[in-house]
């Protein structure tokens, strides 16, 4: 018997061992492409980041995609907070980034019509969640690499979010499949950001610019696109998404590739904050932000769970748009909208602290989005 | 014995594939996951793997999985977008939703 056992346990043994080896051969040399990619981008992500804010743009702000889009919401009037009004030409730049590199590489593939005004709501929800927290999980990362403790409080929430998230997930939600849509309606979008791009560069006058504020503080017009163009086409490239690792890590319950981006862009965040001398460790006096941990907390919490029902943070949102996802045009129409009733209702958080009207939009808000959650899940027809 | 056994394994081994399952949702991809793993035969080679790059642009998972039947593999899986056989790096399109 014990021979037949160990004869046993060596079959068992060549087959694992056979599988593994028949498992690399079909990911290895996406493994390897990753493995080495994702860290690169993010290291590139974050230099991008610090130039940006060395050249004009707002502390612990080279890159924010909920704060860009508001300010941008803001410019067009939408809002009339006079201190965040600003075209930010990253977001035109990664529009245009994306759909450009899309059509190079020939992945221009419009897709759409999965739940276009639930993903609108959800949009909505990811920038009051980023709007009461003031930043986008990518403002966090930068935030927590130039030592701002109150970004930490907010990764916690986040991740409680995307836990939340991957609960629904699990148990089945889903918001029904998407279907290939002509190369016309794929397109609208980075053309409005093209005409956009027109307005800033040959009428500005008719756009509203802060004259003091976040709004007023931005790096030269062409840098900023140009960085917009870069970090789009590698965003595109990657799939780089700052919910989406973490959920990754939930989901498969191992460390996924993803988690590397987020390593290189806190390691080398500090370092760049250390060099140019930017950092400052601790809960008070950080730039554009405020220290009420549980708004904190809880606003990242909403973004978390907003983003893993979309599939994606505010940045994949706008990636995905650019390279002609309808849904996620409507993702970030929602975020645009979101952003101009945040201001326009006194719910928008400041350095004084949380919007008068915060908790009531919040609660109504998040009511809304954990019944889109309960209903895709449980009440879908499969 | 073990000659033949390896004799054996080698033939399955190139009968074998190694295919690729995408989903619209998440849950349908860990529901084939779950199915695949405890059927045996397929057991410990379903596993969840994000989407390669060349075969979605969307941000998701999918189910890596060898067998020598996909098809029992598309008739138990919900929200099935795709199904792809993997050989030297390159993905065959076998079925699409």
């Amino acid at each position: 018997m014990p021979v037949a056992d160990d004869k046993k346990q060596i079959k068992e043994e060549d087959i694992a061992k056979k599988e593994s080896t028949l498992k690399e051969e079909g990911t290895s040399k996406a493994k390897t492409f990753h493995l080495l990619l994702l860290p690169i981008v993010g290291v590139v992500v974050v230099a991008v980041a610090l130039l940006l804010q060395h050249l004009g743009n707002p502390a612990n702000m080279g890159f924010c995609i909920a704060c860009f889009l508001r300010d941008t919401a803001g410019a067009v009037g939408l809002h009339s907070a006079a201190v965040v009004q600003y075209v930010r030409p990253e977001i035109i730049g990664i529009i245009l980034g994306v759909f450009i590199f899309a059509l190079v590489r020939g992945e221009f593939k419009p897709k759409g019509g999965s739940a276009p005004v639930t993903r609108f709501v959800l949009g909505f929800a990811m920038m009051m969640g980023a709007l009461i927290f003031l930043g986008c999980p990518l403002r966090m990362l930068l935030r927590i690499a130039a030592g701002d403790l109150n970004a930490i409080v907010g990764l916690f929430g986040l991740v409680a979010g995307i836990f939340i998230g991957a609960l629904f997930l699990k148990r089945g939600f889903s918001l029904k499949r998407n279907y290939d849509q002509g190369k016309a309606e794929g397109s609208l979008l980075p053309v409005i950001a093209l005409i956009l791009l027109g307005i800033v560069l040959f009428a500005p006058v008719i756009l509203l610019v802060s004259a003091e504020g976040p709004g007023s503080m931005h790096a030269p017009l062409l840098i900023a696109l140009a960085a917009g163009l870069i970090v789009g086409a590698l965003g595109f490239i990657t799939r780089l998404c700052f919910t989406g690792g973490i959920r990754d890590a939930i989901l498969m319950k191992k460390f996924p590739p993803m988690l590397w981006a987020f390593i290189a862009i806190l390691v080398v965040g500090l370092i760049g904050n250390l060099v140019l001398g930017t950092f400052n460790l601790g809960f008070a006096d950080q730039p554009i932000t405020h220290t009420d941990g549980l708004w904190n907390f809880l606003g990242m919490t909403l973004v978390g769970l907003s983003a893993t029902l979309l599939a994606g943070c505010p940045f994949r949102q706008l990636v995905l748009a650019g390279s002609g996802n309808s849904d996620s045009v409507m993702a970030v129409a929602g975020m645009v909208v979101g952003a101009a009733f945040m201001h326009n209702f006194n719910m928008a958080s400041s350095p004084a602290g949380i919007g008068e009207n915060a908790i009531y939009g919040f609660v109504i808000v998040a009511a809304i989005v954990v019944g889109i959650a309960v209903y895709n899940t449980f009440f879908r027809s499969k | 014995m073990r000659n033949q056994w390896v004799k054996r394994e080698a033939f399955k081994e190139r009968s074998m594939n190694n295919y690729i399952a995408t989903f619209y949702s998440h849950f349908g991809a860990l529901s084939l996951c779950k199915e695949l793993q405890q059927r045996e035969g397929a057991a410990n080679t379903a596993e969840l793997i994000p989407v390669p790059r060349e075969l979605s642009t969307s941000c998701g998972v999918c189910v890596s999985f060898q067998g020598d039947d996909w098809v029992c593999a598309k008739d138990v899986a919900i929200d099935l977008e795709g199904i792809y056989r993997v050989a030297g790096g390159r993905y065959e399109e076998l079925f699409t939703a």
